[in-house]
C-alpha cells in the first residue's frame, strides 16, 4: 500500500514539515513522505506548534491540514509563504473548504492514498 | 303647476293640484322620459313618448286605463308616496307606502301627522318627533329636502331604512298647500353598503396584521397602500401616491446589480399583466441595511377583465438565508467529521497492514476512497443527490496511464438518489478494478466504453470491454460479482447482466430511476 517504485524519491535529502492534528494521519503522512526520500520530516498538532518551529527553522516544503481541531492553519501559510516555502492543503471540505485567498493552492482531499498526495507533491517540485 | 322630481327620477306635474278629497286625486301627466338610477352610476332612459296627445302604438285597454288614469300609476309604482296638507294631515298615500308603515292610516287623522309610520328614528337611533320628521321640516321652510335617510318602525317592531325625498307642494299662486314625500326601502342597500364597508375594513385589518409584507398599486403601478410589515422590510415610509411600482428604497438583484423601480418585478407583472413569484432581489434601506425578499406580483383584474391594479406579497428571506446558511455549515462539519473519520481509517489500515504487499491491502483502500468520494458528490448537494456522469468519472479518475486513457465515458448527467448513487459507485469500481486487473485496461492495447442513458424513468448502462486478454467466466464468485447482483438486483430493484465474453467483459444494467 505504501509502496514506492524505485526512482522514485524525489524528496530525497529534503526537510518537510506536517502540520496534522490528526495523529494516525501524521503517521501516515511521516511514513509516505519518508519513503518519498524526505530527510527530515517535523510535525506539528497545531499553528502554535507550527509557527515555534518555522521561527528558527525553514522546511524545504510543508503539507497542512487546514481544520486542526477547529483551528485553520492558514497563520502557518502565511508564515510558510513570507518564508518562499512551499506547500500543499489537506482537508475534508473539498475544494470550497479553503479560503478564497488560497484557492491557487493545490489541495488533496481528505482521505488520500499515496499516489494522490505523491502526484501533488511532485507537482510543487517540478525541478525533481 | 308644480313639478316635482323624484329621487326615483319619476317627473310628476301635477294639473290642477289637490281638490281635498279622499278620492285618488293625481292628475298627472307622465312625462316622457322614465329615468332609473343604477347602482353603477350610469342613467339608463327610455325615452318611449306616452304624452296623452298620442296613443301608444299597440297598448291593451288596461294599460291604456293606467297610463290615462295616472293614479292607478302611482297607486302601482314600487316606491312609497304620500302628500300631507298644509296642516300635515294624511291626504293621500300608495298602496306601497301602507306596506312600508305596516298600516292603513285614515286620511285626515290627527294622530297620523306629517307621516304614517307608527315611529321614525335617525340612523342612531334617535327617535324623531312627527313634528321634526322631514315633512313637517318642508311645511315649515317651504324647501325640498332630498335622500334623507331614516329609519321607520312599524307596530310590531320591525324596522326599515328608508331614504326619503320630501317636496313642498304650491298653488298656482306660489301658496305653500302642501307636501309629497317620496320614500323607498333601501334596508338592503344599506345592509349591503355596511357590509361591503366591514369587508373592506376586515380586508385592511387583515392585510394590516398579516406578518408578510404586502402593498397595492393601481394599474399605473402608483402605490396605493402598504401594511406595516411593509414598511419594516422597507426602513422606511414611502410616500402614497407619489411612488411607483415598489415602495423599497433601492432594489438590487442577487449578484447586486442595481434595479431601477420600473423594471423591477411588480412593474414587470403590470405590463406583462400577469401574476409572477420571484425573482429573488434584495431590498437596500435608506439606512444602508440590505434584506433579500422574495416578491409575488399579482395584478388584480375586474369581472370585465380590465386590469385594475396589482398587489405584491413579498417574503422577507433573511431568516430563511440564515437558516439555510445554518444548515449548510451543519452539513459541512458533518461531512468533515465523516471524511476525517475515513482519512482515520484509511490511515489506520494504511498503517495497521504496512509492508503487507497484498492485493487486498490495495483493494480495501481503493473501496474506501471510492465511499469517500462519492459521500463528497452527494455533501455538494446537500445528501440530496449526486450526478452519474461525475461518479462514473470519479471511477477512472485513480487509474493511470493507458487505463485511464482508454476509458470511454459517453453519457448525459444524470441525478441519482444518495441510495442509488451509492451502489453504483461502489458496483462500477469493482467493474473497473476487475478491468484493470484481468480485463481490456490490462493492456494497452484494450478499451472500455461506458454508455449511459435514460429512458422511461431508468438509468441504463452499457458496459462494454474489448481488445483485452481473453476472458473467462471466474471461478469464484467474488465480491465484485455479489456486489453487483445484490446491490443492483435487490437494493436497487433494478436489472444486472453480466457476459464475461472471450472477447471482453460486457455488463449491462437497468436502475429504476425516482419519477
Amino acid at each position: 500500500m505504501t509502496e514506492i517504485r524505485s526512482g522514485k524519491r524525489f524528496l530525497d535529502g529534503l526537510c518537510v514539515l506536517v502540520v496534522e492534528d490528526e495523529a494516525i494521519i501524521s503517521f501516515l503522512l511521516e511514513d509516505m513522505l519518508g519513503e518519498l526520500g524526505a530527510a527530515d520530516v517535523r510535525h506539528a498538532g497545531n499553528v502554535r506548534t507550527a509557527l515555534a518551529f518555522l521561527e528558527a527553522h525553514t522546511p524545504d516544503l510543508a503539507v497542512l491540514d487546514v481544520n486542526l481541531g477547529g483551528e485553520r492553519v492558514y497563520p502557518v501559510a502565511e508564515r510558510l509563504e513570507a518564508k518562499g516555502v512551499t506547500f500543499v492543503f489537506t482537508t475534508g471540505y473539498g475544494k470550497g473548504g479553503i479560503d478564497a485567498r488560497w484557492s491557487a493552492r493545490p489541495v488533496v482531499q481528505k482521505p488520500f492514498n499515496v499516489e494522490a498526495m505523491t502526484q501533488a507533491l511532485r507537482a510543487l517540485l517540478p525541478a525533481r | 303647476m308644480g313639478t316635482v322630481l323624484t329621487n326615483c327620477g319619476l317627473i310628476v306635474s301635477g294639473s290642477k293640484g289637490y281638490a281635498g278629497t279622499n278620492l285618488p286625486l293625481w292628475r298627472l301627466t307622465i312625462s316622457s322620459r322614465v329615468c332609473c338610477r343604477q347602482f353603477s352610476g350610469a342613467w339608463m332612459s327610455n325615452s318611449a313618448d306616452f304624452s296623452k296627445d298620442r296613443a301608444p302604438p299597440v297598448a291593451s285597454l288596461a294599460l291604456e286605463r293606467i297610463v290615462r288614469s295616472p293614479a292607478a300609476l302611482v297607486e302601482n309604482l314600487p316606491i312609497g308616496i304620500y302628500t300631507c296638507d298644509r296642516d300635515g294631515l294624511l291626504v293621500q298615500f300608495n298602496r306601497r307606502a301602507a306596506a312600508l308603515w305596516g298600516l292603513t292610516p285614515v286620511t285626515g287623522d290627527e294622530r297620523f301627522r306629517f307621516c304614517g309610520a307608527f315611529k321614525s328614528f335617525e340612523r342612531d337611533g334617535a327617535q324623531i318627533a312627527a313634528d321634526r320628521s322631514p315633512m313637517a321640516q318642508v311645511l315649515a321652510g317651504g324647501q325640498p329636502i332630498r335622500d334623507r335617510e331614516m329609519m321607520i318602525e312599524t307596530e310590531d317592531g320591525n324596522r326599515l331604512t328608508i331614504l326619503a325625498n320630501v317636496d313642498p307642494l304650491f298653488d298656482e299662486h306660489g301658496n305653500l298647500v302642501g307636501g309629497v314625500n317620496c320614500f323607498q326601502d333601501i334596508s338592503e342597500l344599506v345592509n349591503m353598503r355596511r357590509d361591503m364597508r366591514e369587508g373592506r375594513r376586515l380586508g385592511r385589518r387583515v392585510m394590516e396584521a398579516l406578518p408578510a409584507a404586502l402593498y397595492t398599486t393601481d394599474a399605473e403601478g402608483k402605490l396605493l397602500y402598504f401594511n406595516k410589515a411593509a414598511e419594516q422590510l422597507w426602513g422606511f415610509k414611502p410616500t402614497l401616491g407619489e411612488q411607483y411600482w415598489c415602495g423599497s428604497w433601492k432594489i438590487f438583484w442577487p449578484d447586486g446589480t442595481f434595479v431601477p423601480h420600473d423594471q423591477c418585478p411588480m412593474a414587470v407583472a403590470l405590463k406583462e399583466k400577469r401574476a409572477l413569484i420571484g425573482p429573488e432581489a434584495v431590498a437596500e434601506r435608506p439606512d444602508g441595511t440590505r434584506v433579500p425578499f422574495m416578491p409575488h406580483p399579482t395584478p388584480i383584474f375586474d369581472s370585465s377583465g380590465t386590469m385594475i391594479g396589482a398587489v405584491n406579497m413579498l417574503i422577507d428571506l433573511t431568516e430563511q438565508k440564515r437558516a439555510n446558511a445554518q444548515q449548510r455549515g451543519l452539513i459541512d462539519e458533518l461531512n468533515h467529521r465523516v471524511k476525517n473519520t475515513l482519512a482515520t481509517i484509511q490511515a489506520l489500515a494504511a498503517q495497521t497492514m504496512r509492508g503487507a504487499k497484498n492485493e487486498g491491502a490495495k483493494d480495501f483502500e481503493n473501496r474506501l476512497l471510492t465511499l469517500s468520494r462519492v459521500h463528497d458528490q452527494l455533501s455538494r448537494h446537500s445528501w440530496e443527490w449526486a450526478d452519474f456522469a461525475i461518479i462514473a468519472q470519479q471511477t477512472f479518475a485513480p487509474l493511470r496511464g493507458s487505463a485511464n486513457s482508454n476509458a470511454h465515458l459517453v453519457g448525459p448527467s444524470v441525478p441519482l438518489s444518495p441510495k442509488t448513487a451509492l451502489a453504483l459507485a461502489m458496483v462500477l469500481r469493482e467493474l473497473a478494478a476487475n478491468a484493470e486487473k484481468y480485463g481490456a485496461l490490462s493492456t494497452p492495447a484494450g478499451s472500455l466504453t461506458l454508455t449511459w442513458h435514460v429512458a422511461d424513468s431508468r438509468l441504463l448502462l452499457d458496459w462494454r470491454e474489448q481488445g483485452g486478454p481473453s476472458v473467462g467466466k471466474p471461478r469464484k464468485r467474488g465480491f465484485g460479482t455479489r456486489l453487483l447482483e445484490r446491490s443492483i438486483a435487490e437494493e436497487l430493484r433494478g436489472v444486472a447482466r453480466i457476459d464475461y465474453a472471450a472477447a471482453g467483459v460486457h455488463c449491462t444494467m437497468e436502475i429504476p430511476l425516482p419519477e
